[in-house]
């Protein structure tokens, strides 16, 4: 889910950088409100690594494997650093393995990154929604579905903007009906991934639920 | 593990001794007008003025081989069915695949772009340890939270690429069959990433007060950053930047 150097016009380029800009902006905005916000950076930034690395781990789907692209799980742990932490790891990614490119930083971080602050939205509204007991089994279902619905909302959604991006610029002359039907094919067909990825945010979250509560406290109702 | 980056960071070259705030602002600027560049006619020009670059840092061909592989293969992935789809003109046809000369051109124009923005950002970022490249982007006045989240990403992903290897060896031994999807697998693996998040959250609390002892978020006047610019570095900056907007005058004329 990078879009490589030379593929995108200037144009969409821009728009990228633009956009990547305002949200980081946005979120160092955010970070800097809180009483410390040094006291984030190291955290944030090991959090960061993790998921670079976690994103190396192959899930078996028959014939072949995919990798994770974990940005819903990562909006949902690490809240408003997930942007940041998103435009870092694709940074490194571009230039430690050449993944993505520097020119398309802007757009891949948009891509990746805004649905991952819209995942961490929607499982914080599962959680308010959710009763504060934490022996009653609706709390479980109900923050298990927000989790769910993070992990596939972040990749079906970053994929729609990857391929919309790719097909709509790429210079091939194209009619408009033929465009939106093979957006659309392509996000479909990446529905089984989008819910891989949400069965896995569920599991994942699950365990640090149960092993490291606090890691998840950042959106918890007090 | 990768550690493939910096692996020719210390060589001797004049890319090497180029000073890094500059060599940051130029090669990036050129590396955007290469993004630019939209006529066919102004590729051969690309080629060149990336070969010569590429030359000057004395990096090795087989490094750069080797760092341009795999994504060029992903690039062809995405960009392979252009030749085929797009354009009138038919240079060659078997049964109903048709190859076309607009979408052969375009398909060049969109690898050799590729290569050549690939192939500087490996002069830029190869010549020179990371530690340097960040100071530099501080320098530059990258956000301070952003410029110490990188520098520590960088230096942990290394460590939990580790932990990562040593936990699926883990797991193989005894006996966890990684070719299988099942739910049961799926688990064990979303216990792997999570210990691998649970790990480097207690880790950074550590790290965290270790920095704090040794002075962190203390405000100190700005440190001196130990760059000094000499003329000739402001020469080459000079160069690639007439370089570059050459590209930008050029595509826009020709445009």
């Amino acid at each position: 889910m990078h879009i490589p150097d030379g593929i995108l016009p200037t144009s969409v380029l821009v728009g990228g950088y633009a956009v990547t800009g305002v949200a980081t902006w946005l979120s160092l905005r955010k970070i800097n409100q809180q009483a410390n916000p040094q006291a984030g950076v190291p955290k944030a930034a090991l959090l960061t690594a993790a998921f670079f690395v976690a994103s190396w781990i192959h899930i078996p789907v028959p014939p072949t494997s995919v990798h994770l692209v974990l940005n819903g799980l990562l909006g949902v742990v690490l809240g408003y650093y997930a942007f940041p932490a998103i435009l870092i790891g694709l940074f490194l990614q571009a230039i430690m393995f050449q993944h993505g490119g520097l020119t398309t930083l802007g757009v891949n971080a948009a891509m990746m990154g805004i649905p991952a602050l819209l995942a961490y939205g929607l499982f914080r509204l599962g959680l308010r929604l959710a009763p504060a007991d934490p022996a009653s089994p609706k709390q479980r279902t109900i923050i298990g579905a927000a989790a769910f619905v993070a992990g596939a909302v972040g990749l079906a959604l970053a994929a729609f903007i990857a391929f919309s991006l790719l097909i709509t610029t790429i210079p091939a002359t194209l009619a408009v009906e033929m465009e939106r039907a093979a957006v659309t094919a392509l996000t479909l067909a990446h529905l089984p991934l989008a819910l891989i990825e949400g069965v896995f945010t569920v599991f994942v979250v699950a365990f640090l639920l149960r092993v490291k509560p606090e890691m998840m406290a950042n959106g918890r109702k007090r | 593990m990768d550690l493939g980056l910096e692996q020719f960071a210390y060589l001797d070259s004049p890319i090497h001794r180029w000073e890094a705030r500059t060599r940051l602002v130029g090669l990036l600027a050129l590396i955007f007008a290469f993004s630019f560049v939209q006529q066919m006619a102004l590729l051969p020009m690309m080629g060149l003025v990336t070969a010569v670059l590429f030359l000057l840092s004395r990096l090795p061909i087989t490094f750069w081989f080797n760092r341009l592989r795999y994504p060029g293969i992903f690039l062809l992935a995405v960009a392979v069915l252009l030749p085929f789809f797009s354009g009138q003109t038919v240079l060659w046809q078997l049964g109903p695949l048709a190859l076309r000369q607009e979408g052969l051109l375009e398909f060049l124009l969109i690898f050799v772009k590729f290569v050549c923005i690939l192939t500087i950002s490996l002069v830029l970022f190869g010549a020179a340890p990371f530690l340097t490249t960040i100071k530099a982007m501080r320098a530059l006045r990258l956000p301070p939270i952003l410029a110490d989240m990188l520098l520590l990403t960088y230096r942990y992903i290394f460590e939990l690429g580790h932990d990562l290897r040593t936990m699926e060896r883990a797991m193989r031994l005894r006996g966890f069959a990684a070719g299988r999807l099942s739910a049961r697998g799926a688990r064990a693996l979303a216990a792997v990433a999570g210990t691998l998040l649970v790990r480097s959250y207690e880790q950074s609390e550590r790290v965290y007060q270790a920095m704090v002892l040794r002075g962190y978020g203390q405000t100190v006047a700005r440190p001196a950053d130990g760059f000094m610019t000499t003329g000739r570095d402001w020469a080459a900056l000079t160069a690639v930047l007439l370089v570059a907007l050459g590209f930008v005058l050029a595509e826009a004329m020709l445009g």
